[in-house]
């Protein structure tokens, strides 16, 4: 039996790699972020209140929503699981062709791991299309109209500000370079369906993906991509965000960076989950707001 | 046993287990755990039908819709860009016991019984299903606010909103079925809303 969402909230780090290079980006945000991990802290503060007993019915609503497979919130997390694995998995490789790089011996294992920008461009394309699909499976298509499914969708992005701002720099300005997001149509573009096949998650999320093929796919991630782009490059610009912003945010929290910005982005890839931590954090608090409605 | 019976008969079961998942597959929302509390969605009415039916924001203020679900639908209202305030509107079908707490209201909006959850919360029962709810958010608001919220949806048109199949389950829909395979031209009576038999208090 898997986990409820509320239960993958409290099981949350409190303190480790992935909250502190969290809080490390989130000091470009204004706002900030504070890591809620606490189901009943979440809850007491949709409902404004501190009363045990309805915090106690909001949880058990909770708990029955996220139970129920037509729902989509366990499918929003199984999303997020795949594209976490993902990242781990290419991350790792390419931290290790980064350090074999060096080793004469070992030379050949960087000419097996596939070369960077394409493929990164993908890996984040794929990242904002899980994006997409977790938000139609959490919140349905909000509103009557594409003009209200989109304001919900700004809306969204506006709310999960820290989640964005992890996703543009950990997967785009890092390993990219700061014109990664007006490279990225071109990038894709150059992309075939081979280096789809080449990450991981692709595998789990094809059958959420609307379209029948690869092609299919690969043009529905680079329309989803467009529609997130006009948004992510007034959010760029509107926080003067660059990866040497990024570096010197993160150096505030993890420590010092003395090697190359997608050497940083690779070992980031490998050893912290940011996308699926904020991804837990922003689903609970969706179901939550509608436990609350409907107790 | 020979080898060759005991090859067919593993592949007769395997067969037969491939078989039975294929024809079990459309029928996987009523197993239990697929829909919440195990009704059908065909019972529930969808959160499209209700998008309409909430209140146009007052001048200077955001309504954004944030979820669309089977049974709900929820939108922010915004001002300056702060969230003030959440207005949904659910069907209880799924959440019987939340009509529980309407049973010791004292106060009705336009007919409706009231009650208050908590200091923000503000909830209306519309035609014993339909679950009105405005949750301040933030600073909060002002128990009259909230209640000139809940006044301004569309209380009439949530009351005669209708599942796209009824439930199989309740006695008075069964008879209304029944009723209306028999006198295809007579409209089943004893589905239409009655507001004005709803108890005001």
């Amino acid at each position: 039996m898997s986990r409820s969402v509320l239960e993958r909230l409290e099981r949350l780090p409190r303190r480790d790699l992935t909250v502190l290079a969290l809080k490390g980006i989130s000091t470009l945000v204004p706002g900030g972020w504070s890591n809620p991990t606490s189901a009943d802290q979440m809850i007491s503060e949709v409902i404004g209140s501190q009363d045990p007993q309805l915090i106690r019915q909001v949880r058990i609503r909770a708990d029955q929503l996220s139970g129920a497979r037509a729902e989509g919130y366990g499918r929003a997390l199984s999303l997020y699981d795949a594209v976490n694995r993902s990242q781990h998995a290419t991350g790792g490789l390419r931290l290790l062709a980064n350090v074999t790089a060096g080793l004469p011996l070992l030379k050949r294992i960087s000419g097996i791991t596939p070369p960077g920008d394409t493929l990164q461009a993908v890996d984040l394309s794929l990242k904002v299309g899980a994006e997409l699909l977790a938000f139609t499976q959490v919140n349905g298509l909000p509103g009557d109209s594409f003009a209200d499914f989109g304001a919900a969708l700004a809306d969204y992005a506006g709310e999960a500000r820290v989640r964005m701002a992890a996703l543009i720099c950990f997967d785009g300005l890092l390993p990219l370079g700061d014109q990664a997001l007006q490279r990225l149509d071109g990038l894709l573009g150059a992309a075939g369906s081979g280096d789809l096949h080449k990450l991981p998650a692709y595998g789990r999320m094809a059958a959420l993906i609307p379209g029948r093929g690869d092609a299919a796919h690969m043009s529905f991630l680079r329309r989803g991509v467009d529609q997130w782009l006009g948004w992510a490059g007034g959010f760029v610009g509107q926080l003067g965000l660059s990866g040497q912003k990024a570096v010197a945010a993160l150096e505030g929290s993890i420590g010092p960076w003395q090697g190359r910005f997608d050497q940083l982005a690779a070992f980031l890839d490998a050893f912290t989950d940011t996308y699926a931590h904020t991804g837990v954090q922003a689903v609970a608090r969706r179901l939550v707001e509608r436990a609350a409605a409907e107790i | 046993m020979p080898r060759p019976l005991r090859w067919a008969l593993a592949i007769g079961l395997a067969g037969l287990l491939i078989v039975g998942g294929a024809l079990l597959l459309p029928f996987s929302d009523w197993f239990p755990g697929g829909t919440v509390a195990g009704i059908s969605k065909q019972e529930v009415v969808n959160g499209t039908a209700f998008n309409r039916l909430f209140p146009a924001p007052a001048a200077g203020e955001d309504l954004v819709f944030s979820q669309e679900k089977r049974g709900f639908s929820e939108a922010r209202l915004k001002r300056d860009g702060a969230v003030v305030a959440l207005l949904a509107i659910s069907d209880t079908s799924t959440a019987p016991e939340a009509r529980a707490k309407f049973e010791s209201a004292s106060e009705a909006i336009a007919g409706w019984p009231l009650v208050e959850q908590g200091p923000q919360a503000s909830a209306l029962l519309v035609a014993d299903r339909f679950q009105v709810k405005v949750i301040g958010q933030g600073s909060g608001l002002d128990p009259q606010r909230r209640h000139a919220l809940l006044g301004a949806f569309d209380l009439p048109r949530i009351a005669a909103l209708e599942p796209s199949r009824q439930s199989r389950t309740k006695p008075r829909g069964q008879l209304a079925e029944q009723l209306g395979e028999a006198l295809p031209a007579a409209p089943p009576a004893t589905l239409q809303p009655q507001p004005e038999l709803q108890p005001a208090a």
